[in-house]
This record gives structure tokens, sequence and C-alpha cells, in this order.
């Protein structure tokens, strides 16, 4: 049988009381000749693997987790970049019956103190048996004095080194917990979010099937490959794109984050290049694009007609970008209908709704009278995007205050059920019991529903109270950027601080390319005469830092939390305004 | 104003001052690159990418770590062209 015509035939179904192990498996006997390739740093060079490699790959890593003294349900913090050795060993700890729990690598060079305070509070939180970590990092932890995360690192080379063991393999449940993913709670160390296998594999094959409903099969039946730079320790790399992958049996070439940040062309040349292939992005990532190649010279020889699907998620999914990007890469054969929004969080393994027409972004107006705040002034702002249909067996509600089911068109908190929930915060009963009601999971994100389909409007743990009125902060930052930037070229975060008594006031941080005070302060006057005129607020400061100054997560995501502490502590390098300013 | 450069080395502060969105000639041998220029690790990255690509050099990691300021680049350049 030749490999195109497996792929045609699409691969045998899981049984319904399938695992990742299974997966695993399944992509070996099913795909052999399809895999993964992994990228250098540089974006150059990839190693590239079959299903039947990886594998085997898992199977010995598994013998030597366990050779290690790795018990079945002990927690291993995997904190490398993407690589075969982070593959190996999160498959590896998977099939021994522990927890992988992934977590981003930190800087190369250099251990931050942040990333090493972090791994130290999760390593307690979650109490890791081994933090597996770049070669320093047993250094830099042990000179720091974070002992418990120095006493249980782990080098890749010291992993790989060991002599399998010969270990009896788990046979899990589907309702055994097969990982945990961290999502960052209120207190700054991240919680771990207990996915079941049940649940990993229901996500993967109903991303499959959304994916495909526009093309009358789902992926597995056309798709040639996938192409990614985001990291393996975001839901979307590796629920989105790894088992993805492994269950539909395309390949998968896998860019690191930051070659990417540095070669965005990179990204889009190889979606040029690997037949019908797709990709999925958060917002950020195709307005990176839009930023970086603005020149003829940048856009030269790309062709992107083979791009079936841009799966655009993970954070509000802006109007501008979406037209800008359609504008800028429409000649190149990039087709607006491409664009599929969706949404979805680490709590619901990964995807919630999903685009399921295939038309492009489609925006309806905010409803009347959501928000006393908004004007209709502004494009982006009383548009909102459609995230699409709940997935498969899944049902989404809006509930308003007391738990109240809300009617189609009035904003409320976006509530889920299904398969794909997750099940429970690891060792935090608190924090489940808020999360979780009657198997209800609260997302937390703000949303209306309308014929079906979810719009996003926002995120409760974001938003700003001023004056008795909720505001989004990105409603403050694209009117921001839409003064700075020509269309947003420069990042923006938006966070209120305590007014004494009256509550609440608006601040706004932006990275500047010019830096000449008068400029700024011209810049200044303009953003918060734009703000008031069209959100009714009068933002209390709006300072200026450099560019790459404002904190990001490692998908690029705005850290307002965090921006919001070193404005307060004064760590933030703020530049100079000049007179027009009233600084 | 860095004077006395050679074809590469020149090529190579036209990369880092494009990167840096800064003048030529504001740039100075002993800029740091993070401290003075705002040039973080996805930026460094870009230079490394940029340089090589300009150039037609390979950099390896190694002295890639060692560039922490504009005299560094240019030193590393010195042998080139």
């Amino acid at each position: 049988m030749t490999e195109r015509s497996v792929r045609r035939h699409a691969a045998p179904e899981l049984a319904p009381d399938a695992t990742l192990p299974d997966l695993i498996e399944r992509a070996a006997a099913q795909f052999p000749e399809r895999g993964i390739a992994i990228f250098d740093g540089r974006g150059r060079r990839s190693e590239r693997r079959t299903y039947r490699e990886i594998a085997d790959a898992a199977r010995r890593s598994a013998g030597r987790w366990a050779a290690l003294g790795l018990e079945p349900g002990e927690r291993v913090l995997i904190a490398l970049p993407t690589s075969w050795s982070f593959l190996d060993a999160w498959l590896g700890a998977m099939l021994r019956g522990a927890l992988p729990v992934a977590v981003a690598p930190g800087a190369a060079m250099g251990a931050a103190q942040a990333h090493l305070d972090k791994i130290e509070a999760l390593t307690e939180r979650l109490g890791a048996r081994f933090v597996l970590a770049r070669d320093s990092f047993r250094a830099d932890a042990a000179a720091d004095g974070t002992r418990r995360s120095a006493e249980v690192a782990l080098r890749a080379d010291e992993l790989e080194g060991t002599a399998p063991a010969q270990f009896a393999a788990p046979t899990p449940a589907p309702d055994d917990i097969a990982f945990l993913q961290l999502t960052s709670g209120s207190t700054g160390v991240p919680r771990g979010v207990m996915i079941p296998h049940r649940a990993a594999l229901h996500n993967s094959l109903a991303n499959d099937r959304a994916i495909g409903v526009p093309h009358g099969a789902p992926t597995s039946a056309w798709a040639d490959s996938m192409v990614s730079w985001l990291p393996l320790h975001h839901d979307m790399g590796l629920i989105g794109c790894l088992f993805l992958s492994l269950y539909a049996g395309h390949d998968l070439w896998l860019f690191q984050p930051s070659t990417f940040l540095a070669r965005p062309r990179l990204w889009l040349e190889h979606l040029g290049h690997h037949g019908r292939a797709f990709a999925p992005a958060p917002n950020f990532g195709y307005q990176l694009c839009l930023e970086r190649l603005d020149a003829q010279a940048d856009l030269e020889g790309l062709d992107l007609s083979s791009w079936s699907d841009a799966m655009t998620g993970a954070e509000m999914v802006r109007p501008e970008t979406v037209a800008g990007f359609c504008e800028r890469f429409g000649p190149h054969g990039f087709r607006p209908e491409a664009f599929r929004p969706c949404y979805g969080l680490a709590e619901g393994t990964l995807a919630v709704t999903f685009d399921l027409r295939g038309r492009g972004l489609r925006t309806r107006p905010l409803p009347a009278g959501a928000t006393a705040t908004l004007g209709s002034e502004g494009f982006g702002l009383s548009e909102v995007a459609c995230v699409g249909e709940p997935i498969d067996d899944t049902t989404v509600e809006i509930v308003g205050p007391g738990g109240r089911r809300l009617d189609d068109s009035a904003i409320g908190e976006v509530w889920v059920r299904g398969p794909s929930v997750f099940a429970g915060y690891w060792n935090d009963p608190e924090a489940t019991a808020e999360g979780l009601e009657d198997g209800w999971l609260r997302t937390g994100d703000l949303g209306f529903l309308a014929g079906g389909e979810l719009y996003l409007t926002g995120r409760t743990k974001d938003v700003l109270i001023l004056r008795g009125h909720n505001l989004m902060p990105h409603e403050i930052e694209w009117q921001a950027e839409a003064v700075t930037g020509g269309g947003g070229a420069q990042r923006s975060g938006a966070f209120s601080i305590a007014r004494g008594a009256d509550g609440e006031e608006a601040v706004l941080v932006v990275e500047a390319v010019d830096r000449d005070p008068e400029t700024l302060a011209t810049m200044a006057a303009e953003i918060r005469s734009r703000v008031g005129r069209t959100l009714s607020i009068t933002l209390a400061d709006v300072a200026f830092v450099r560019r790459g100054r404002i904190p990001k997560t490692t998908s690029g995501k705005v850290q307002r939390r965090q921006l919001r502490h070193q404005y307060l502590a004064g760590t933030l390098d703020i530049l100079p305004l000049g007179r027009a300013g009233e600084r | 104003m860095i004077e006395g450069l050679s074809e590469a080395q020149t090529a190579g502060l036209e990369v880092i001052a494009a990167i840096a969105e800064r003048p030529v000639d504001e740039l100075e041998r002993r800029h740091e690159m993070v401290a003075d220029l705002g040039i973080d690790s996805p930026k460094a990255l870009r230079l490394l990418l940029d340089l090589e690509d300009r150039l037609d050099i390979e950099i390896s990691d190694e002295a890639a770590a060692r560039m922490d300021t504009v005299g560094d680049v240019l030193d590393q350049l010195a042998g080139v062209g």
C-alpha cells in the first residue's frame, strides 16, 4: 500500500477507551513514514524522525526514567526548548505512567532570577521528582540557593546516557491523569491543570474534525503537513500541534519560537513548501508577520497558496490584524477564508470552540448597552470576532451573576462542559472548586453567544473597573496602537492601579521606536485624547518604554500583571517626555 | 562614529544599527547590546542571522555568546572579507 493510499483511507478510529500510549503506537503503526522535523535555533537545518522512530525513542526514554527511579504518578518538570530531548523525555515520562509537566525553558544564557524562582516554586508546589532542564540549570539553581530544584535537577545527557530498565508498562484508564499543563494563577506561581487521557484524545480528535469541516473531511484525510513555531510547553503547541499530528498522521515541522521571532518569514516560507499545510498561531504571530515583512524584498518569492487553514486563537482575535494580514499576503496566495478563529484554554485541554464555516473572520457589533464606556467610534472595538461553535460533544453557556444562564447576545462568563474539560488543579482543591462547578468549567473569559457561535469580549481577570464601568485592557491598547503605529505596529499594555478611595485608574505603557521626548509627548497627548474620545476615560498615565521592554510570555502575550508590578515597583525604564506631556 | 573599519565591519555595524533602530554614527564600540541598544534575546538572534546572511559567514554559538558589545561584534568580523 502506498503512503498516499494509507492517508486517503482514514486511519482506524481509536477505541473508546484509548489512552495517549495508544495514540503513539497507532501513529507508529499507521503512519510509519510520516514524522516530525525539528529545526535548529537558526531555522536552517532540521532533524527529522518518523512516528515509528519517535515511538521507539519514547519507549527507550520510559525505560530510562524507570531506571532513574521515576515511579508512576510522580511529577517531572521538563524545562527544555523544542528539541528531540524534550519530546523523548516528555513522551517517555508519560509512557512510564508519570505526569510530565512542560515549562518554559528560560533564557539560554544566564539564568534569569524569575525563571529560577518559578521553577523552585513549581518544584515545591507539584512535589516534582525531577526537573529536566538546560545544562547550566543545576549550577545556577545551586548558586542561587534554590535548593529543592537544584537537588532534583537532571540534564538531558544524564537522562539519555542512562541504560533503559525493564519495567511493567502501566495500562492507564481513560480517566487517569496523563499530564499537567501549566496555567498562570493569580498568585504568580502557575497551577498544574490535570488532563486525563480521555480529554487529551478527545480534543485531538475534535480538532481534526473541526478543522476539516469546511473541507468536507477531517485533516487526516487531506493534510500533508503542519508548520509551527509554538512552544511545546504551550497548550496550542502540545495539543494543537503535537497530538493533532500524532492523531491525524501528517508531517509536523517545528521551529523554535525564538527563530520565528527573529525571522517570521521562515514560518511562511515553509508553509509554502510542504504540500497542503495548515498552522495555528496567536493573533500576535500574524501581527508580527505584518510588522516585520513590509518591504517588497521581504515578500518576494512567498507562495502561500497551499496554506489551507490559519487558525488564530489563544488570545483576542483582532480584526485589524486579520484584515492587514489578508491584504499584505493576499497577493502571495493567502486566502482570507483560510483564517479560522478559535478559542480555548489549558483547562479545556485546548480547543473549546472553532470556526466551522471557513469563510474567514466574521464579526458582530458589540451588543447594545453592553458597556456604557464603549462609544461607537473606533473600528475594532465595537466589532467582536466570532470564535466559532463548540467542538464535538461540548456545550458552551454564558452565565451571569449568581449562575444565571443568559440569553443570546448578553455578555457574561463563558462556561464549558464536555469530555475535554480538565479534572482539576493539582493539589489545589480551592482553585478547583472555583474553576469547576458541577462539571462546568468556569473559564473566567467574557463573551456572548449569537446564532450558536461564541463571540469573545475579554477576560474577567484582566478587567479594569473604572468608575463602575468594566473595560478590557485591549480596548485601551488597541486605541493606543492605532495612534502610535499606523495599525498597531507597537505593542502596549494597559492595567489599572488603586486610586485611593475612588477605586481604580488606568495606566497605559507603550513601546516606542522614536525616543525624542517631544515626539513622545505629542503621541501621549494624542493617545489620551483618542482614549478619552472613544472610551470616555481619562488615563492616569501614559508611559513609554523602549521596544521589547514590555514583559511578554514566550508565545508573545503581554503579561499585564507583571507589567503593572514593574510599573508600581519603579523598575520599568520609562522614557522621558517633552513639554507637551503632562507627566 | 567608529573609524577605520573594514568593509565587513561596516556592513556589520549597519546590521546592528538597523536592529537597534539607531543611526550608524551614534553607535560606539563600548555600547552594550542589551543595556545600551535594547538588543534582547530575540533581537540578538535576528542580529546573528542577519550578520550571517549579509556577510555569508557562520558564527558559532560560542562566538555569539561572547558578543556583548558593539566592539565584540566588530572584533568577530575583523578577519572577514
